[in-house]
């Protein structure tokens, strides 16, 4: 299997031929056209991106260690843009996926099409993926223990992973980065049945808005479908150091 | 009169093609003397309005107050009193929902909009509804667009007074139909109940005589009528001003200040907390200027209804086009037209014709729950301007034609 970096490079040499902007939105219409649709039971609300001019669904799965994702637009350029970085992604492992970055779209001249004011939901959707891709990465600690490493809790199934993506969108009012790339997240146990249990910590103690968080943690994960009932135990022991913190998360606060 | 020259962003080139500036109803662009006092009171009269005594602050207030001058006498308004001055249509609603509920809004009581409206005119009325525990009544809108005007009396009588106030847009952003107002206000009044009108968009299109409507408040935008963004205007009967509690707190809506007792200045300053842009508000006099050229100009006004009427009859020529806004009466609809082309979506087509010099607006336009009620989630929207050309038109219908033609 060809390496992000490789895939990248032949997107920017195919692209390099169209010398027009209507060959280039021709291609991408015909790979919107051409890509494989989503299943109509994954399209749902939670699998649901919404932009303010277009809507984008995006499911993923896991197998052996490889992520493999599919998704649907219903503005076809954008569904163009989605192949091209699912061609990127699809298949490749959490880490490689961590590790990318999206500058190839840049270099095909696509760049006004990530911009956050298109709202066109592609913004969220690699943040998304990369929510996937930091719930899958392997080396996490074995369930129900801490790792020694400070990894954070990953996930060992399905459910597993959309409850990361949510906790992902849970943020300590105070520090930039969501909960689960702090390392508050000591374990995530979620069943067949759906019944959920949730081992966090808070940064210290006597935080203040400790109910609150724990709130925002049990109702995010209570929206993921499939969940019937979650329990979110808060403990203090083993304590929480910068170290469990995630690498993006360091960098995002200025400690790489 | 030759409009194209005094509107200077017309002039742009977009990737090497000659603008086509098809998004009117989100802004306008400004005329040259809008452009010429903006930077001339940045530079001659940049000093805090109604605060100083020296000669800069002086000038600065001189120039605000002539701004509201020519909102009062644009919407024929009895007095100076009667104008406010606020950042744009979405505030003076804000204001306007917070205080009157405030005020006349009490447990159990409604407030009636309509199934057409702008976000800014459903979700002010909203907040103030949760706040003191009222509800949101909606009058629906038609197959064509028309809103349920002949159901509004027997609502209002069976209501027996706890509808508190209509909010309703003059002209929908989406429709481009001039909604029954004078009727609406008609029936309200019969009732007691006051109105409100969203004239973001009538404000463009239709000669507002607050008068003769006889509405109890009009909201309306600068930067739709030419003038820069950051200002709007509320204008209320003083009846309602007067009664109303302050919106803001700060500086200049007061008369004393101490820390037992506040009293407030007296209108419309006592809506006006802290420092306006003035020099946008200022800017409301070169512009309402130009709009009521652009509106006494026969040759402009038979030129837009030359131009809605091609795009009616040519528009529905491509395969799969609905237009949403059809009114029964075809002269209450305004040159701007929404629709829906099937197998092409909005956001595509708007991005092909961008790459060919064309702007135009997609989305849900602010009004989910209209696009909704159509089953839409996003439509695309052609809105023109008195200096827009029949020539321009028939540009965009052919290249609407080869958009849909590459997305199909």
């Amino acid at each position: 299997m060809k390496t992000i970096q490789e895939i990248q490079a032949d997107i920017v040499e195919e692209f390099a031929v169209f010398t027009d902007w209507m060959d280039k939105y021709e291609y991408l219409i015909e790979l919107g056209k051409s890509m494989p649709l989503i299943e109509e039971k994954d399209k749902t609300e939670s699998n649901l991106i919404r932009g303010c001019q277009s809507r984008v669904w995006l499911s993923c799965r896991e197998e052996d260690g490889h992520l493999y994702f599919a998704a649907d637009s219903d503005a076809i350029i954008t569904k163009g843009i989605i192949s091209l970085l699912l061609k990127v992604y699809d298949g490749q492992t959490p880490e490689a996926i961590l590790a990318a970055d999206e500058g190839f779209i840049e270099q095909i001249g696509l760049k006004e099409n990530l911009s956050p004011t298109r709202a066109n939901g592609l913004v969220s959707m690699i943040q998304t993926i990369k929510g996937y891709a930091a719930a899958w990465r392997v080396g996490a600690k074995a369930p129900g223990q801490p790792s020694a490493e400070g990894e954070q809790a990953a996930a060992k199934n399905e459910l597993e992973a959309d409850i990361v993506v949510a906790l992902r969108q849970v943020y300590d009012p105070e520090i930039p980065v969501n909960i689960y790339d702090l390392g508050l997240i000591y374990d995530i146990q979620a069943d067949a049945d759906g019944q959920v249990f949730i081992k966090m910590t808070l940064t210290a103690p006597n935080c203040p808005i400790a109910d609150d968080v724990v709130a925002q943690v049990r109702e995010a994960v209570q929206d993921v479908p499939g969940v019937k009932d979650v329990q979110v135990e808060l403990v203090f022991e083993p304590e929480w150091t910068t170290d469990r913190m995630s690498e993006e998360a360091k960098l995002e606060l200025g400690m790489l | 009169m030759d409009v194209r020259r005094i509107f200077p962003a017309l002039d742009r080139q977009i990737y090497g093609k000659p603008l086509i500036y098809f998004d009117n109803a989100a802004t306008a662009q400004r005329p040259q003397a809008v452009l010429d006092l903006q930077q001339r009171l940045c530079v001659e009269a940049c000093g805090n309005v109604h605060r100083a005594v020296h000669k800069l602050g002086a000038d600065a207030t001189d120039y605000y107050e002539a701004g509201r001058e020519a909102a009062r006498s644009y919407l024929h308004a009895p007095a100076r009193e009667n104008i406010v001055i606020t950042s744009g249509t979405t505030a003076s609603i804000n204001l306007a929902a917070t205080c009157f509920c405030q005020r006349f809004v009490r447990k159990g009581d409604r407030i009636l909009i309509s199934e057409a409206e702008h976000h800014s005119n459903i979700v002010p009325w909203q907040l103030a509804c949760e706040r003191h525990g009222a509800t949101l009544e909606v009058l629906p809108v038609d197959e064509l667009g028309e809103i349920a005007v002949e159901s509004l009396d027997q609502r209002l009588r069976k209501a027996e007074g706890r509808i508190k106030l209509v909010a309703i847009t003059h002209i929908s952003n989406v429709l481009g139909v001039v909604n029954p107002v004078e009727e609406v206000i008609a029936v309200a009044h019969k009732y007691d109940v006051p109105v409100l009108l969203d004239g973001a968009q009538g404000i463009v299109h239709e000669q507002v005589d607050v008068q003769a409507l006889d509405c109890d408040f009009y909201a309306f935008s600068g930067h739709k009528v030419y003038a820069p963004t950051g200002v709007g205007i509320l204008y209320g009967k003083k009846r309602w001003l007067e009664a109303m509690p302050p919106y803001m707190g700060g500086g200049e809506m007061i008369e004393s200040v101490s820390f037992e007792k506040t009293t407030y200045a007296p209108l419309p300053l006592k809506f006006e907390a802290g420092t306006p842009n003035f020099v946008a508000a200022a800017c409301l006099a070169p512009a309402l200027e130009t709009a009521r050229l652009l509106a006494e100009d026969p040759a402009l006004q038979e030129n837009q209804r030359t131009m809605r009427d091609y795009l009616l009859e040519e528009l529905p020529r491509i395969e799969g086009l609905r237009i949403y806004g059809l009114p029964r009466d075809p002269a209450r609809k305004i040159p701007l037209i929404s629709f829906a082309v099937e197998g092409a979506f909005p956001s595509d087509l708007a991005q092909i014709l961008d790459k060919m010099g064309i702007a135009v607006r997609t989305g849900h336009m602010c009004a989910e729950p209209l696009l909704h009620r159509y089953g839409q989630t996003s439509l695309l929207r052609a809105s023109l301007a008195p200096y827009n050309t029949l020539a321009e038109c028939e540009s965009f219908v052919t290249a609407l034609h080869r958009a849909v033609q590459m997305l199909r």
